[in-house]
């Protein structure tokens, strides 16, 4: 392994331990912000959502502007399709049933929570479905795609960034001051160590920054998943992997000229870029969200919790997996990534997480929560 | 789920469950229970370790006019729900 190589795989190590004890400090779960919202009406995380959109749109484009962005926009990205809807639906759904996003679940496994680590379970287990189901999915999701070549919408436009970018975040600011005005923006909390969710925001649009800076793309760790799903399976059935298109498949390449790296990875089970990137930042979060609990003396483990729960995490996780890979990608890579640059598969599956999220909460209140 | 009923004061431990059982599960038994705590016969204890459930459990039982106090324990918290003092 060279020292390229250690020295990005410390750096994604470092940013996911700081994502981690930030989101554990503020309780950051992206599901719990759509989950909420329906549920109880509740609106202040997801003004700190937006914010944290704004602020990244803000770096995103500021390094940009100062050619610090090896690939604009980010590799794996590609145009839009039907499919970015329809797996947005189902990641909603499976989001609000495992109880927490992809990262969401690691921070929340890091802190002892065992219907996370459960979650986990279900999530390399929709992987390992979903590369079943990858050739007739990668048809669908061809036949129903638009805007071919174009990923964002300043290129469907043919303009500048800056031109669509500076509109939306001056409003974004108006309605910051606003609500900053109103009190909206902060809550108050007895947890120990309490970090304000808008300052949470902010710290993850640096990380998400400063990761796009150095990698070459902001955080995403879903084909990681897969990767688990993959070096398992190959335990049992090699030939069969080896065979399946989708472990075959390279979908990142590119060069990454910080690190002097000809990055190149997939889901197989391979010791490759997505390793190196993406395994780093999910160590980084559970550890960073372990250390913050253990600050705090609140790890502990509670395994009594009611059946239904644990199937609850179990079958959300799994349909999680699916709706990131049929996506593709997950609520922070589309969020913190694709939506600061205005990426248009990011925009679709926005727009597909809110009926799945409304799905998602309905199925969790009648079938899940009715028992004590 | 085990319910400690002493005297007045009932006792929920909802520890480890998933998210948003918490503030489901508060609400529920504070409607449940709405009489007996307006008149000072009862009070709740939630016990949770979760994070978030120290801020919207408190917000919302601030807004349908009880009482409330949150103590940290042995790693978890405790949500007490009274009546309010007039």
């Amino acid at each position: 392994m060279t020292n390229s190589i250690l020295l990005l795989i410390s750096a994604n190590f470092i940013l996911g331990t700081a994502a981690g004890i930030i989101m554990h400090r503020s309780d950051y779960c992206v599901a719990g912000i759509f989950r909420d919202y329906f549920l109880f009406r509740q609106t202040l995380m997801l003004k700190t959502l937006m914010l944290l959109i704004a602020a990244s749109m803000v770096l995103f484009e500021l390094s940009r502007r100062l050619e610090l962005l090896p690939h604009y926009p980010f590799p794996i990205l590609g145009s839009p399709s039907l499919a970015n809807i329809a797996g947005g639906i189902i990641f909603g759904i499976g989001m609000v049933l495992a109880g927490g996003c992809v990262v969401g679940t690691l921070y929340k496994m890091g802190s002892g929570s065992i219907i996370s680590a459960t979650a986990l379970v279900g999530l390399i287990i929709g992987s390992a479905f979903y590369a079943e189901m990858h050739s007739w999915w990668q048809s669908i999701a061809r036949s129903t795609a638009f805007l071919k070549g174009q990923v964002t919408l300043p290129q469907v436009f043919e303009c500048d960034p800056l031109l669509l970018i500076v509109p939306i975040v001056l409003v974004a600011a108006i309605l910051f001051a606003h609500w900053t005005k109103q009190g909206t923006m902060t809550r108050h909390s007895s947890a120990e160590g309490y970090l304000q969710p808008w300052k949470a925001a902010l710290y993850l649009s640096f990380i998400g920054a400063i990761s796009y800076i150095l990698v070459g793309m902001p955080l995403g760790i879903t084909t990681a998943y897969a990767k688990i799903a993959a070096y398992l399976e190959v335990l049992i059935i090699p030939m069969h992997v080896t065979e399946n298109t989708f472990f075959s498949a390279v979908p990142l390449d590119y060069h990454n000229s910080l690190f002097e790296l000809q990055l190149q990875g997939g889901a197989g089970p391979h010791f490759d870029a997505i390793a190196f990137i993406q395994f780093p930042v999910i160590a980084g979060i559970i550890a960073g969200a372990f250390l913050s609990a253990t600050l705090l003396r609140e790890f502990k483990i509670y395994y009594k919790v009611p059946i239904r729960q644990y199937l609850s995490a179990l079958i959300g996780g799994i349909i999680l997996a699916l709706g990131s890979r049929m996506t593709p990608g997950c609520n922070i890579w589309h969020m913190f990534g694709g939506l600061p640059i205005l990426a248009m598969q990011s925009i679709f599956f926005l727009i597909g997480i809110f009926p799945g999220t409304c799905i998602g909460t309905f199925i969790l209140r009648r079938y899940v929560l009715t028992v004590r | 789920m085990k319910n400690n009923h002493k005297k007045n004061i009932i006792v929920h431990d909802i520890r480890g469950q998933i998210c948003p059982s918490c503030l489901l599960f508060t609400l529920r038994e504070v409607n449940e229970q709405r009489d007996a705590i307006k008149n000072k016969n009862a009070r709740l204890i939630i016990k949770t370790d979760n994070r978030d459930a120290t801020s919207t459990i408190p917000e919302t039982l601030k807004s349908m006019g009880y009482d409330h106090n949150v103590t940290k324990k042995d790693g978890y918290y405790t949500i007490e729900i009274m009546a309010k003092e007039k």
